[in-house]
């Protein structure tokens, strides 16, 4: 459940250890961001206010404004540690895979495996990203491109094995396939789609995607 | 048929009130259907809300949601009200749309950006409502469209026919992915601002793409 980075205690000072007061803060951000996990997950993007998420958190307003300037920047420290931890399974995946194909398989099946259990999230990402004030902030985290570079380097690798040919238009697949890869998140929030289903249709789309790319 | 011919005959819902009070309803839902418009088109389908959309019809918010179950539906109705037009044009011409099947399908999606682009955040509106969880599954909009999934489904079974799209091609699957690539193009509306010229081109050449998975080739 918790993906939190423990980077941002370390960063103020390398050389020294965290003060006390700077690890209350950092106990204090780790509590409202584990609050206003849950609050996301269960009310949605819009459901969850500044208030609930206080004091589900035990804290005042206040003590949550000093830590984030708003709702959308939790929810973005939230996104972030997630994707984060999605690239390195996705980056893990994409090792074990036999062929290009079967290595975008298996990043796809990670990412839907890894929302299994966060589908409310997920569901509230998506509102977001479609919105013309919150979404280019969302869909412009520097690690939501990186995910993007993921399927990238997996079709460039297999161009420079002879996989694809020389022409598969490697750009414009890749965004094909993040699209696609992302298309398939409804089936899987609203109408219950197990893994195996959501492999078998993953699979089906790749190979399509892939067909003009084939070598000979 | 009046409700005198026995008691209370399976009609279907709304069909019974008599007629005053069913112009009165009538019109009552056009207005909202006209403010929802216009505010799905300014703010968006999460910074619209219904007490807006009553305020801005000039109904009480009761009397919507005697006609809506949901935000979501009227955006569904907004949609329908626009769309069906659009696909009675789009049925009427596509039989004499020339061409190979990929250049078919460019035309009719060249068509929908076109149409979309004048009221682009409704059609953001729109997708971004197909994440809602409160809706009624019969309500969620985008994705659902079938007249679009019929008319793409027309094309293809056309190329079969004439011989560019493989028989055995799994018409189910290309129509998600076709469909997919078309809602996610309105993603550089969100990143870029494109215009529906920009939005064409890149589609045109993921059509191209998806066509050479689907291609009869010699």
């Amino acid at each position: 459940m918790k993906h939190i980075s423990p980077n941002s205690v370390a960063a103020d000072s390398p050389a020294r250890a965290p003060t006390r007061r700077a690890l209350a803060k950092q106990q204090t951000r780790l509590k409202v961001l584990a609050a206003a996990r849950r609050l996301f997950s269960e009310q949605g993007y819009e459901g969850a206010t500044i208030r609930d998420i206080a004091s589900a958190a035990g804290m005042s307003t206040g003590a949550v404004f000093a830590n984030f300037t708003d709702k959308s920047d939790l929810f973005r420290e939230i996104m972030i540690d997630d994707i984060e931890a999605l690239i390195a399974s996705m980056r893990e995946a994409a090792e074990r895979g036999r062929n290009v194909e079967d290595g975008l398989l298996k990043m796809f099946m990670a990412g839907y495996t890894f929302y299994k259990t966060r589908l409310q999230l997920a569901r509230a990402a998506f509102s977001v990203s479609w919105d013309k004030d919150g979404g280019p902030t969302l869909r412009g985290l520097p690690n939501n491109v990186t995910m993007q570079d993921l399927f990238t380097e997996s079709l460039a690798n297999a161009v420079t094995r002879g996989e694809l040919s020389q022409e598969a238009e490697v750009k414009l697949r890749s965004q094909m396939l993040f699209d696609t890869y992302l298309s398939n998140f409804p089936q899987a929030i609203f109408e219950g789609w197990s893994l195996d289903a959501l492999q078998a249709r993953a699979r089906d789309q790749i190979r399509i995607l892939l067909a003009g790319a084939r070598r000979g | 048929m009046k409700a005198d011919v026995g008691p209370t005959p399976p009609l279907p819902s709304g069909k019974a009130a008599p007629p005053a009070r069913q112009s009165q309803k009538e019109a009552t839902r056009q207005r909202v259907i006209a403010a929802a418009r216009e505010l799905f088109d300014t703010h968006g389908y999460e910074g619209t809300t219904i007490r807006e959309i009553a305020r801005h019809a000039g109904v009480a918010v009761g009397s919507v949601f005697t006609t809506f179950a949901s935000k979501g539906e009227i955006l569904s109705e907004v949609m329908a009200a626009r769309l069906d037009p659009l696909y009675a044009e789009i049925d009427r011409v596509m039989p004499h749309v020339r061409g190979s099947t990929a250049d078919r399908l460019r035309t009719m999606f060249a068509v929908h950006f076109e149409f979309e682009a004048r009221h682009v955040r409704l059609f953001l509106s729109h997708i971004a409502a197909a994440y809602d969880w409160t809706l009624a599954p019969g309500v969620r909009p985008y994705g659902r469209n079938q007249r679009l999934r019929e008319v793409i489904r027309e094309t293809l079974r056309r190329g079969q026919a004439e011989g560019d799209v493989r028989p055995d091609a799994d018409l189910d699957e290309v129509i998600d992915l076709l469909v997919s690539a078309y809602a996610w193009t309105y993603r550089l509306v969100v990143t870029s601002n494109a215009d529906a010229k920009a939005m064409i081109a890149v589609m045109d050449r993921q059509i191209g793409l998806i066509a050479d998975g689907f291609a009869l080739r010699a």
